[in-house]
This record gives C-alpha cells, sequence and structure tokens, in this order.
C-alpha cells in the first residue's frame, strides 16, 4: 500500500468516527486493525489534517483535514452509487462488470471527460464511439429525471432519490426500483407511470425523485419504441430534486 | 382506534398457547389479488369483492371443510410486505403473528407476478406451510404472457395453483393442495453481516416470542411497531440491550441495512420472474389499457365520469320507475285493496280505524315500512347496485383519484387520503375505517368529516338520482344544482377544515391503480344480490320499526308538537313542506327509508323543484347512517366522532337553507 492510499485510510476512519461521534485514539486502533501506523499519523499531524488532545488520548480532523476527508467521502460514495446502485454491482463483493452493464451514454460521457482517449493502458485501440467522430465537448447527463421524459416514453431507472426509508421500502414494493423501465403516462392531474405492468398514481415530488437512464437506444431491448425524436436532442440537463 | 390495536397487542407475537382444535387458514395477499374471491370460493361465504384495491378492510373469519377436515379460513386485508407502513397492514400482520396460522394461502394477481414475490418472499421467512394461488392466469395469457407455474412451484418449494378465481376455476386444486401445503425454501442470503446479526438478534430476543428471524430481521428494520410493542411488554431496559446490539450490527455494517435486504430480495425475485416467465414479443394494444388512460385523462375522463354518472340516472330513472310501477300493480295495489276490503264496514266507513292506520295509512307500517321498501327502494337500489357493480368491477373508481388529485390537494388532502374519499361513493362506513391508513392526525380527521359530510354513498346516490328523476323535464337540472350544491359544500367545508386545522407530516400519494377488467356479468349479479339481500336483512326490519315509531307518536300527538316547534326552520328558513318533517325522522333511522315519502310527496305535487332539490340535498348531508357514526368514533375517538355529527348536522341545516334561498332569488320566478 502506498503512503497516500495508507492516509488516506485513516482519514476515512477519523470522517466514519466522526458520523459515530467517537474520537479516542483506541476506536482508531482497534477499527483499523494491523493497517494502523502511528508514523501516518505524525505524519498527518505535521500536515495539519489532524489533532491530538487529552495527552493523545484524543484524536480528531481538523479543519483541514475534514476538508480532504469530505471529498473522499464524496468519491467513495458516488462510486459506490455507480458500482452498487446504477450499475448494479454486487454490494459485498464489490465486484462489477463494467462493460455489461454501463450504458453506451454512460460510456460516451466518461470518453469526453477523458478527452477521446485512442488506446487503452495496455496499448491496444479504443473502438470508436459517435461523441468521438463528433468530437464532442460536453458531456450531457446521462441521467434525468423521470418528470422530464415526454408522456408515453419509457426509460429504465438508475437510481431513486429517496426522503425516507419508509418511502422507498414502500416504492420498492411496487417494483419501482433501479433496473426496472417505467413508462411516463400521465402528468396531469397527477403523474401516471407505468411499472412492472401495474399503472401507479403519484405525486410530483416522488417522481421528481426517480431518476432515469435518458437513453431511448437503450429501451429497445424492452421492445419500446420511445422516443427515436429524443436521441438527437444536445440539450445540456441536470438531475432534478437530488435534495429533498 | 389505539384502544383497539393494544387489546389485540396482548395476545399477538407472545403466548404460545393456541387452542389448535381446528386448523387455520389464512389468505393474504397484495391489495387487489383476489383474496375475498377465493375466500368465497372456499367457504360459500360471501364477503364483497370487487375490482379495486381494499375493498376488504377488515378480517373476516369463517369455518369450512376441506377433505374431510374443518378448518378456520380468515381473510385479511390487503397487504405488501411485513413491514408495515400503515395500521390496516399491521392488522394484518398481528393476525399473523397472533394467530399462528396453520396454512397461509398467498393470492396472486398473475400479471403482478413480480410485486407479489416480494410478499412471498416475507412469508416464506416465516417458515409457515404455504400454497399460492395464481389468480387470473387468463389475463396473462391473453396478454401474451405464460407463466410456468410447476416451475415456480419447484423453486419456492411450496404448491402453486393456477386459477380464475372470478369462475371459481381452480378451487378444487387449491383445495386439494392446502392439504399438501408445505413449508417453503427461503433461499435468500443477505449476507455474512446481516445473516449472523439476525442470528445473533434472535437469540437475544424473549424466550415466547415468535418468528424470532423475521422478527429479528424488522428489527434491523428499523420497524417502528414492533419495536413499541416489545417495549411495552418486556420494559424499556431489555429492550434497550436489544436496540443496542442492533445499532451495533448497523455501523458494523457501514450502509443502509434496509437497502441492502431490499435488494438482495429484489434480485431473487427478478431471477425468480425470469426463470418462470415467458413474454410473447408482439401483443395486440389492450382495449382495456387504452380505456384506463382515457378514464384519467384531464380531457377526455371529465365526458366519461359524466357519461357513468348520466347512464346511471338515465337507468335508475326509467327502469326502476318501471320497475315501481310493476311492483306496485301487482304487489302493493292487492294488498292494500284487500286490507280495506277486509276493514271496510257495509256504510263504507272503515272499522277498526286504529289497526287500519296502523297497517296502511300514512304512517301504516306495510305502505310505510314494508312496501317502502321493496317497491319503492329496492327497485333502485337493484338497477343502481347492478350499475354500480359494473363500474366497481371494471376498475374505473380508482381511476377518479388522479382525476380529483388536483382539488383535493387544495383542501389539504395530498397523499393516501384520496382513495377512501372515493371509495366513500361506495360506502361511507367501509372508507371511515380505511382512513385507519392515515398517520397524518389532520389529514384523517378532514378526511372523515367530508366522507361523512356531503359525498353521497351508493345507496343514498340512487335514492337521489330516484327522487330527483321524478321531476318531470327539469330533472337534468335538479341533479345538476343539488349535485353541484354538494360538491361545492364538500370543497368548502375541506377547504375550512384545512385553513383551521394545524398542519402535520404530508403523506406522500403512491397509489396503485388496478387494471380495467371486462367484468364477469355472474360476479356482479351475485354481488347485487348480496347487497340487495343485505340490505333487506338489515334495513327491512329498521323501515318497519321506523314506521311504527312514527305512527306512535304521531298518535300521541308528539309528531305535530315536533312540527309545530321545528315550523320556523322547515318553512321559514328551509321553505320545505311542514311534513318533510317525517322525512327528516325517518333518515334518522336510515337514509333509504326517508324515500318512500319524499317519493310520494314528488308525485303528489306537494314538493316543487326548488323545495325537492332542497330535500334532497338535506337528506344527504343531514345526519351519517349509524354504522357511519359507529367508524367515525372507532377511527377518531366518541367525543370527536360525536362532536362531527352534531357539527355535520347543523351546517346541513344551515347550507340547505342558503340553497334555497338562492334558489328561490335566482330561478324562483322564472322556475314556480
Amino acid at each position: 500500500m502506498n503512503k497516500k492510499r495508507e492516509k488516506d485510510e485513516h482519514i476515512e476512519r477519523l470522517y466514519y468516527m466522526k458520523e459515530d461521534q467517537t474520537d479516542s485514539i483506541d476506536a482508531l486502533k482497534s477499527a483499523m486493525n494491523e493497517n494502523y501506523d502511528a508514523t501516518v499519523i505524525d505524519e498527518l499531524l505535521s500536515e495539519d489534517m489532524v489533532e491530538l488532545t487529552e495527552d493523545r488520548n484524543k484524536i480528531n480532523l481538523t479543519k483541514k483535514g475534514h476538508y480532504y476527508a469530505c471529498q473522499l467521502i464524496r468519491a467513495h460514495r458516488l462510486a459506490e452509487r455507480l458500482l452498487y446502485d446504477v450499475l448494479g454491482g454486487d454490494f459485498e463483493s464489490g465486484a462489477c462488470e463494467f462493460e455489461h452493464i454501463v450504458t453506451p451514454e454512460l460510456v460516451d460521457s466518461i470518453c469526453i471527460l477523458l478527452g477521446h482517449p485512442k488506446t487503452c493502458p495496455h496499448g491496444m485501440p479504443i473502438p470508436e464511439g459517435q461523441c468521438c467522430k463528433k468530437s464532442s465537448r460536453t458531456a450531457q447527463s446521462s441521467v434525468i429525471a423521470l418528470t422530464e421524459l415526454e408522456v408515453g416514453q419509457s426509460a429504465r431507472i438508475a437510481y431513486i432519490n429517496c426522503k425516507s426509508d419508509p418511502q422507498l421500502h414502500k416504492m420498492d414494493n411496487l417494483r419501482i426500483r433501479p433496473g426496472v423501465v417505467v413508462t411516463l403516462h400521465q402528468r396531469y392531474p397527477a403523474y401516471v407511470i407505468e411499472c412492472e405492468g401495474s399503472n401507479i398514481a403519484m405525486d410530483e415530488e416522488i417522481v421528481a425523485n426517480i431518476c432515469v437512464w435518458r437513453s431511448p437506444e437503450h429501451l429497445q431491448a424492452a421492445g419500446k419504441e420511445a422516443g427515436e425524436k429524443h436521441s438527437g436532442r444536445e440539450r445540456f440537463r441536470h438531475g432534478h430534486g437530488a435534495s429533498s | 382506534m389505539a384502544g383497539y390495536i393494544d387489546s389485540k397487542k396482548e395476545k399477538e407475537w407472545g403466548s404460545l398457547s393456541n387452542p389448535a382444535e381446528l386448523k387455520k387458514i389464512v389468505i393474504v395477499g397484495l391489495p387487489n389479488t383476489g383474496k375475498s374471491q377465493v375466500f368465497y370460493n372456499l367457504t360459500g361465504q360471501y364477503t364483497l369483492v370487487a375490482n379495486y384495491p381494499f375493498t376488504t378492510v377488515e378480517i373476516k373469519k369463517t369455518k369450512c371443510r376441506i377433505d374431510g377436515e374443518t378448518y378456520e379460513v380468515i381473510d385479511t386485508p390487503g397487504l405488501h410486505c411485513l413491514y408495515i407502513h400503515s395500521e390496516e397492514e399491521l392488522i394484518v400482520r398481528d393476525m399473523i403473528f397472533s394467530e399462528k396460522p396453520d396454512v397461509i394461502v398467498q393470492c396472486i394477481d398473475a400479471n403482478l407476478l413480480k410485486q407479489s414475490l416480494t410478499l412471498t418472499a416475507d412469508l416464506l421467512e416465516l417458515g409457515i406451510p404455504m400454497v399460492i394461488s395464481l389468480n387470473a392466469i387468463d389475463e396473462t395469457s391473453r396478454r401474451g404472457v405464460w407463466i410456468d407455474s410447476d416451475g415456480l412451484s419447484c423453486l419456492l418449494g411450496v404448491p402453486v395453483i393456477e386459477s380464475i378465481a372470478v369462475n371459481s376455476l381452480g378451487t378444487n386444486q387449491l383445495k386439494a393442495a392446502i392439504s399438501k401445503a408445505r413449508i417453503g425454501k427461503w433461499p435468500v442470503k443477505y449476507g455474512e453481516i446481516i445473516d449472523s446479526g439476525i442470528s445473533a438478534i434472535a437469540s437475544g430476543l424473549p424466550e415466547d416470542i415468535r418468528f424470532k428471524r423475521k422478527a429479528a430481521a424488522l428489527l434491523l428494520f428499523d420497524d417502528p411497531f414492533l419495536a413499541d410493542y416489545l417495549t411495552k411488554k418486556y420494559g424499556s431496559e431489555k429492550i434497550t440491550k436489544l436496540t443496542e446490539q442492533v445499532n451495533r450490527i448497523k455501523k458494523q455494517f457501514r450502509a443502509n441495512i434496509g437497502h441492502a435486504i431490499n435488494n438482495k430480495r429484489s434480485r431473487w425475485v427478478e431471477e425468480l420472474a425470469e426463470n418462470t416467465t415467458r413474454k410473447q414479443k408482439v401483443t395486440l394494444g389492450e382495449f382495456s389499457k387504452a380505456f384506463s388512460r382515457l378514464s384519467r385523462h384531464p380531457v377526455f375522463g371529465i365526458p366519461i365520469l359524466i357519461f357513468f354518472l348520466l347512464m346511471t340516472f338515465l337507468l335508475v330513472v326509467h327502469v326502476a320507475g318501471f320497475l315501481d310501477k310493476i311492483l306496485s300493480a301487482t304487489l302493493l295495489d292487492p294488498t292494500v285493496g284487500f286490507i280495506e276490503a277486509f276493514f271496510k264496514a257495509e256504510d263504507g266507513s272503515i272499522k277498526a280505524q286504529f289497526w287500519y292506520d296502523f297497517l296502511v295509512g300514512h304512517y301504516g307500517i306495510l305502505t310505510l315500512g314494508l312496501f317502502n321498501a321493496i317497491v319503492t327502494v329496492l327497485p333502485i337500489l337493484s338497477v343502481f347496485f347492478l350499475m354500480f357493480g359494473f363500474l366497481e368491477d371494471i376498475g374505473y373508481m380508482p381511476n377518479l383519484c388522479v382525476l380529483v388529485k388536483r382539488i383535493f390537494g387544495k383542501i389539504g388532502l395530498t397523499g393516501k387520503a384520496i382513495m377512501p374519499l372515493v371509495l366513500a361513493l361506495g360506502c361511507k362506513t367501509m372508507a371511515t375505517l380505511f382512513t385507519k391508513s392515515l398517520r397524518s392526525r389532520k389529514e384523517k380527521f378532514i378526511a372523515i368529516y367530508l366522507i361523512a359530510f356531503a359525498i353521497p354513498c351508493a345507496a343514498q346516490l340512487a335514492i337521489d338520482m330516484g327522487i330527483i328523476g321524478r321531476l318531470g323535464n327539469l330533472r337534468l337540472l335538479g341533479f345538476l344544482i343539488a349535485y353541484g350544491t354538494l360538491a361545492i359544500v364538500e370543497i368548502g367545508a375541506g377547504f375550512l377544515l384545512n385553513k383551521t386545522i394545524k398542519d402535520d407530516e404530508k403523506s406522500d400519494f403512491l397509489q396503485e391503480l388496478p387494471a380495467i377488467r371486462i367484468p364477469n356479468p355472474k360476479a356482479i349479479i351475485i354481488k347485487t344480490y348480496y347487497r340487495l339481500y343485505w340490505f333487506l336483512k338489515e334495513a327491512l326490519p329498521i323501515f318497519i320499526i321506523a314506521a311504527a315509531v312514527l305512527f306512535f307518536v304521531d298518535k300521541i300527538g308528539l309528531l305535530d308538537l315536533t312540527k309545530t316547534v321545528l315550523s320556523p326552520i322547515v318553512v321559514g328558513w328551509l321553505g320545505l313542506p311542514l311534513d318533510i318533517v317525517d322525512a327528516l325522522i325517518l333518515s334518522l333511522a336510515r337514509h333509504e327509508a326517508a324515500a318512500g315519502l319524499l317519493l310520494d310527496m314528488v308525485d303528489a305535487g306537494s314538493l316543487n323543484f326548488i323545495q325537492c332539490v332542497v330535500a334532497v340535498t338535506i337528506t344527504t348531508m343531514f345526519v351519517p347512517c349509524f354504522a357511519n357514526i359507529v367508524a367515525m368514533c372507532k377511527e377518531m375517538g366518541v367525543k370527536t366522532g360525536l362532536a362531527m355529527t352534531v357539527a355535520i348536522n347543523m351546517s346541513s341545516f344551515v347550507l340547505a337553507g342558503i340553497l334555497n334561498w338562492i334558489l328561490v332569488f335566482t330561478i324562483g320566478r322564472w322556475i314556480l
């Protein structure tokens, strides 16, 4: 394990401890097991990332350390989101077969972000995508809120921003969950979506929290001919309602 | 309500003693999956069946013999899973935990296999022998979906019986399977941390708790009802330890355990469904789907609603009027003639005037009681219930939820309260009981008040149509004015209540809409038959008693006294003839009972257009029926329930009076 990685691990652990409202150095030791390294702590001290109090018994992140930790955790959890929810990978093993589950649009987005690389790290050529041909510069948001679909269109659910566990549970019972194809039937006076053969009426707020893959091609497998007109659209969109 | 749950709690989860003379079969399943139909098929005991969720709101029990053994069969309201969202689901779970059923029959709508399998996963975890009744299998095959029920049975380890419950097909196979019910396989692994956590919690649970594994899983899920129950029963000390343990496992897992469990289960369902269903690649567009879309469309939905109302109205007016005439000619007139002949003295006068009046006088128990029910009310109700049953069984009504959503939002009913209000068009009592599912006290209060207030129940709607139908050319106008007023009153009341009651948590609107189905005529006829049978059984004695009471009150002069006292209100304020007091008194006993008198008055021309409209409006708002009041008290507490009743009555007098004066000053001259 390289030094940066080790430091990161310690900082992540300290962040978790803060979430759990513990701050004793013993707790850190026991949580890290054999990975605990006193020299790392010293280095973090010198970098002003952590502070020790109460005769070196309590350890806390400094403001700087906390900021750094937030970025780590953000990356970590976004990755989890991607692997676990969006790509449907297995949570505990962490393994997922990326190329089998990722959507073409997401691949395009990644390609754009990386500046259309021509070869893989092993030197093998990467086949060109539509985005390379057009040398697109702006990545489209691959995930949009279900509310942004046209009436009659279908899309596969990427993930759901739920306000509470019971609500998520309820949606789960109705089989509204990542990976499922839903069709938007009606917007007014209330939203009606079709999911796994059943029609469900719901509030706009809930629908706005369901985020779907924008790709229409993606759905052809499901036998829907949704939105040919959709594909050429060059609008830049953000997922909605991410924080309610 | 709290009391109701608490008293049941005593028996639940705990006590190991089971009388066990009778084996128990519990029918469970998602809402609208045919539980009550299967209950009827198994036992021959009819309970109301319809194509919408939560037709059944209370548990029903009866006994039946299957394969020479007597079972107790229990029908339950819909249940999505054992992790509970609402009180009415809690009743089912409590029942499963307390009764310790010997066999669970899970009803699955074959169209919604995946949704139901989530519940199956939950039920399998209990380790109770199970049979699955796969209903509506005809519809899936029509849609080009084929379900391998044998394969499903193999994978689940429990019998899966295909059936078309509405036609009673598959009932014998289901009966045969019940004795062969088996404990299914529990194939879902949640992962090491969760599984070992569940075992650890389970071993720490009090000795006499049943279904330890499930209970432990529910605790990990933060099930609020279970934690409360355990705290109450075993004291907070023991439970604090458990909670600590649960929290420790949660921390160890470092992610949301609920999400993880759901995901595992969901993948299991997905895999199972994938392995057992085949889907045709192309299918024809379905009329029913197009219809359901139109029926809740903001533009096309309204003409469809008006069409159904109008059709029902015309059917009630013409067919019921026709039946009324036939029945009068064949039943009423000959009987009255016979009695008249019997009492008539030679000189043409009536002997024993008292007894003559008692039987066939103005308040006679035959004329106002028996024949009122059979000749006047029964034809109206039978025509109406046929039509209403048809609408119920095609699944039209829940689609109204979507149409009225915005309006209801304005009056403080955002989420779950919408469905009960729509269902109140069927039976207000059932709708009131259904509000159990509302967590927010504000929404519950508004919903119960509005249900009791200006919404007509099916029987009331039928009677109103019958009365206004006699108005001749002006009947449509009359119907529009009366029901327009009721709608305005209802919305206004909701608006006021919404403004005056303090806000609390808003519930989510997340409502499944049943598929539109082509109904089975036999099922509608059976349903109408039972509704009429129940009406006669419950209402006929009340009709007769009410007539008798009115007769005696009249004879001792109390009736005239009441009329004199009420005269300023009835004649002055409401602009109605004094005789309407009779009708109001009768509707205290039962709303339909007033129909006969009102119809007579319309026929005799003693009610003009305005008076008729005002009379219909006030009888619809006035006094919710007795069962409704009991349900209100049950849900809101006796004090609030009665206070609501009084408030409703007062406002119905005030509002009907206002309507009267508005009508007199606007269209009065033109019409009268």
